[in-house]
């Protein structure tokens, strides 16, 4: 496997695709190849081509989640979904790019049993193991996403720039069909460039885990409030980062038989994550 | 004089009867107390070396021309093999030889679980040996796996005759009973998770075959390996400087080492066989899960007249039966006791004795059962504990050797007391409580178990035995034990081990009994070179034997008179003082068990189901304790296991296939040092004064055992919720939670009459 080091954002957008993978801290990306859920020829490296650091509401896409924790510029909801993601070396390591475009932590998936997601045709999760898994968006395929500054980032509105367009974070994420097996709706070699994430008045993550710490979410629930106006969103609930519309929304919820506990911490992360950003 | 004695052995539990030899344990024992190195808190002698990675551990082993060994498993739970070619294997560059089943029978045509050994191939480089595991070529019959336990049992499937157990007439009893309470327990499958995993170096020597081996039992393993490949016992050499963690798991010698011996023989070169961590979580032992079915009557005043229990335990594919049944035989003097013990078999990885097999288990499921009978009484839990206190050996009315639990509970007392200040903490969502649960386990050890120690000229000392340390500090303890008694400090006395060509035969380092097993042979092999010291110095200085005594280095003779060691051992230059010293019988007639109580602080989040354990005091009484520092070390890391066990880690199975999804640790949920209360460690550390010239017990399992009991009914306490199952996880908290909520309203809402 080769190593590509570009010096800019086209050159790298250039050595993509055709068995080519964009590497930023790796700490997710390495994992897959090693197992064989990613294969590539080469690496392209990130470090020098895609922006790092905090400038205004811009967060560059090489950004690590460890500054990103300490940073105090950025509202709340993100910092606290950093803090809460994963631990202090996979933080000091993974950058808010890649946090955003990691893959599922379904253990069926991350097994390559050949499950819907994989191209199958079904979910395993559904009538197998699934305590960690979807309660919203689970039809076809169960699995939940793992991303805490997802949902901190579908709260607070914000957009991120590729090297072609720019697009709201919600437009990022779509579920699985039938036709394309994955949750981003990048394009091939389309690479993710910069955030920016509006100034809320107020905004809280609030997170359940199996553990204290180094934990994906149960449940994570941002909320951010522009005015009289708050956006709510969930990490751990569905395929993709969970807008919710309404917190009634929850009684819509179409949980499986062992993800039912999760509606229920989600009722009450939601009341207090109002309550927090009230 | 050695004699030839038909005693009771006991490892994890198992008893079984043995002819052993045994020698006098002619020293009388230390007064109670800390003397000058023994119960003083003393660091670890090898902490330097770990510190600064010279240790060498298995892993650490490269030898010179060393091939890397990886084992074909099947991936499906039941398999038949129709066919397997390992020609494209052997094709592959770097590939030196692979076997199957058809050249071993350590390897399986019909793997009854996923992860099961079927063919191993090495290579120059562990990627080679992988990729040509890939390319061996197999046709699998695969078959439906069996993996409801209660399901194996009514099948008949079982992994050895069911155990069926009646003291008394339980039935009468019950229906004589002021109170019953009847529950189902469950406990999951958790995995050893031990640092270092599973691994082995085999190099043939001429006819001999030297084992680096990752192992509790370097003599058990030169024992199954000499077996199993035909060969002498004493060609068979086994190592094992240092390890990381067994917990159970590393008593045997396992498949992979007999393929790395095996390949080994066939390429002429050194073999290495690493588990990977994905291959631990299929083929390396777990707990295994179990359910209780449990019942309990009891008189108003708090006297327990009835205890029943059902337990199936999973054990999986292979492994034995642990005693889940155990403490509710045990642990209270209980006139009318009935358990029935069924080991299904199941296609799943086979259980292996995990850190007080079957107690851990059975304790859960009998404390947390006390509790609810305690609240129906409205009885105090520690109350209801004394008063069903067992003053003998409740299984055949033997004495016990010595017990201390009364003791313990009285400790226990203002930690208990604290409940009321803690549940004051409660608010509308975080509710505080506090619980406690008793543990009884064995931990005598037993014969036989040799050391030697030799002494130089210049008053050092050596201890030279085959025993294997742990990773618990053994190496310390023994270093203590026989600076103590040599008079000499703890800096002048060292311990070579881990080299069955190199020492007398020692313990297995499991079931709690490398302290009382190894420490009274290391004090009796001390003894006799400081009885050897004690006969030259009377000669040297003209004094009669019994003025003479060893202390802080120095001949101290009673009047007055003292002289260095050296100035005596000076005298020998090259030759030296040997000592050689065997384990002594354990008393007869007697029970030995450890015995203990924990109470653990909780609070829960009653909206989220979150548990956070605030607190755990742990008194346990074992005896004599040698080290005070590695005991607390003991009792922290078996609570820090204990917490995993009771909260988070469960290995999962998808429930059609048997295909083990917790193979990562982002997915098997180990406790993170964020999850860790505050520990406090009492010992009662009283000598057995019965039990060997040491009168120590084992500290390995205990505080491993009431853990998981004590932090649900805290829980109770806290939310007035039972706690059914393990692990407690967000949704059986708040499964928990509405049951007490349904109970609750079912209670106010039903007609007063």
């Amino acid at each position: 496997m080769e190593l590509l080091r570009p010096e800019s954002s086209a050159e790298a957008v250039a050595l993509l695709g055709n068995g080519a993978r964009a590497l930023a801290g790796g700490t997710d990306l390495v994992p897959l190849l090693r197992d064989g859920l990613v294969t590539a020829d080469a690496l392209v490296e990130l470090g020098r081509a895609v922006p790092a650091g905090i400038d205004g509401t811009r967060i560059g896409a090489g950004t690590t989640l460890a500054e990103l924790e300490a940073s105090t510029e950025i509202p709340d909801a993100l910092r606290e979904a950093c803090r809460l993601a994963a631990s202090p070396q996979l933080r000091a390591m993974g950058t808010i790019g890649g946090n955003l475009l990691q893959a599922t932590r379904c253990w069926y998936w991350r097994l390559a049993v050949p499950c819907y997601l994989h191209g199958g045709d079904r979910c395993h999760a559904r009538d197998g193991q699934h305590r960690e898994h979807a309660i919203f968006g689970n039809e076809r395929c169960a699995s939940a996403h793992p991303s805490d500054p997802a949902a901190a980032l579908l709260a607070l509105g914000a957009t991120v720039r590729t090297d072609r367009r720019e697009l709201p974070v919600a437009d990022l994420y779509r579920l699985p069909t039938d036709d394309a097996r994955d949750v981003t709706a990048l394009e091939p070699g389309e690479l993710l460039l910069e955030l920016d994430v509006p100034r809320p008045d107020a905004s809280a993550y609030l997170k359940a885990m199996d553990r204290q710490r180094w934990s994906f979410a149960l449940v994570g629930v941002a909320a951010a409030r522009v005015g009289g106006e708050t956006r709510l969103a969930l990490a751990g609930v569905a395929p993709v980062p969970w807008l919710l519309a309404d917190p009634a929304e929850l009684d819509r919820a179409t949980p499986l038989p062992g993800t039912a506990y999760k509606v229920e911490i989600a009722r009450a992360l939601v009341r207090r994550a109002l309550a927090r950003t009230a | 004089m050695a004699r030839l004695i038909r005693t009771e052995k006991e490892v994890e539990g198992r008893y079984e009867e043995v002819w052993t030899v045994v020698e006098e344990d002619a020293l009388e024992q230390w007064p109670a107390g800390p003397l000058d190195v023994v119960g003083r808190p003393a660091a670890r002698q090898d902490g330097l070396q770990r510190a600064r990675g010279e240790a060498r551990f298995t892993a650490d082993v490269r030898l010179p021309g060393m091939l890397h060994a990886a084992v074909l498993r099947s991936p499906h739970a039941g398999a038949t093999v129709r066919s397997l070619d390992l020609a494209p294997a052997l094709a592959l560059p770097g590939v030196h030889a692979a076997i199957s089943f058809e050249d071993a029978d350590f390897l399986e045509r019909e793997p009854g679980y996923p992860g099961a050994s079927v063919a191993a191939v090495c290579a120059d480089t562990p990627e080679q040996a992988q990729a040509a595991v890939e390319a061996i070529q197999v046709d699998w019959d695969v078959h439906a796996p069996l993996l409801d336990p209660d399901e194996a049992v009514a099948r008949g499937q079982l992994i050895s005759e069911g155990q069926d157990y009646v003291r008394g007439d339980v039935e009468r009893a019950l229906a004589q009973a002021d109170a019953v309470v009847e529950a189902e327990y469950r406990t999951q499958s958790v995995l050893h998770s031990s640092m270092e995993t599973h691994q082995a170096v085999c190099a043939w020597e001429g006819e001999t075959l030297v084992v680096h081996i990752s192992t509790q039992y370097i003599w058990g393993v030169r024992d199954e390996i000499a077996e199993k490949l035909g060969l002498d016992r004493d060609n068979v050499r086994v190592i094992c400087e240092y390890m990381g963690g067994g917990f159970g798991s590393k008593n045997g010698a396992g498949e992979y080492t007999l393929a790395a011996a095996e390949l080994a023989r066939r390429t002429g070169r050194p073999v290495r066989c690493a588990l990977s961590r994905r291959e631990e979580s299929l083929d390396s032992g777990n707990r295994n899960a179990t359910i209780q079915r449990l019942r309990g009557g009891a008189r108003s005043d708090g006297t327990i007249i009835a205890l029943s229990g059902e337990y199936v335990n999973a054990v999986g594919w292979d492994g034995w039966v642990a005693g889940t049944n155990g403490p509710m035989q045990m642990l209270y003097s209980v006139e009318n006791v009935a358990t029935s013990l069924r080991g299904a078999k199941l296609n799943s990885g086979p259980m292996k004795a995990f850190r007080a097999p079957g107690f851990v288990e059975g304790t859960f499921g009998l404390e947390c059962l006390l509790d609810e009978l305690a609240a129906k009484l409205g009885v105090d839990p520690l109350e209801l504990r004394k008063r069903n206190h067992a003053d003998l050996d409740v299984l055949d009315g033997r004495p016990f050797s010595s017990k201390s639990l009364m003791e313990c509970y009285r400790r226990a007392e203002p930690h208990w007391e604290r409940r009321h200040e803690v549940r004051a903490r409660s608010d509308e969502t975080w509710k505080h409580g506090v619980g406690l649960a008793s543990q009884i386990w064995y931990g005598g050890g037993g014969p036989p178990s040799y050391a030697w120690v030799r002494v130089g000229s210049d008053a050092r000392a050596t201890v030279v035995t085959a025993m294997q340390d742990i990773g618990t500090g053994s190496r310390t303890a023994m270093a203590q034990i026989a600076a103590e008694e040599l008079g000499l400090p703890l800096d002048r006395v060292k311990v070579e081990l881990g080299d069955s060509a190199r020492g007398p035969f020692a313990s297995i380092s499991a079931g709690s009994s490398t302290i009382p097993s190894m420490g009274p042979a290391v004090r009796s092999a001390a003894g006799d070179a400081r009885r050897q010291i004690v006969e030259l110095a009377a000669q040297r200085w003209q004094k009669e034997e019994r003025t003479l005594s060893l202390k802080g280095g120095q001949i101290v003779c009673s009047d007055g008179g003292s002289w260095p060691l050296e100035s005596l051992l000076g005298l020998l230059e090259d030759a030296q003082i040997l000592g050689t010293g065997a384990r002594g019988p354990n008393p007869t007639g007697m029970r030995v068990l450890t015995f203990g109580v924990q109470v653990a602080e909780v609070a829960v989040d009653i909206e989220t189901g979150e548990v956070r354990v605030d607190k755990i005091v742990a008194i346990h009484d074992v005896g004599r304790i040698v080290n005070p520092l590695g005991a607390k070390s003991q009792v922290e890391g078996g609570i820090v296991q204990a917490i995993g066990h009771t909260l988070s880690e469960h290995r999962l199975l998808d429930p059609t296939t048997g295909l083990v999804l917790t193979q990562t640790l982002d997915a098997y949920k180990l406790p993170t040092i964020a999850d860790v209360p505050e520990i406090v460690c009492e010992f009662i550390d009283e000598p057995d004064s019965h039990l060997t010239n040491l009168g120590s017990k084992g500290l390995g399992e205990p505080p491993i055992i009431p853990t998981a009991a004590a932090i649900a009914n805290a829980i109770r306490d806290a939310t007035g919720a039972n706690i059914r199952s393990l692990p407690i996880d967000r949704a059986e908290m708040l499964r928990a939670l509405a049951e007490a909520a349904a109970q609750r309203k079912e209670k106010v809402g039903a007609p007063s009459t």
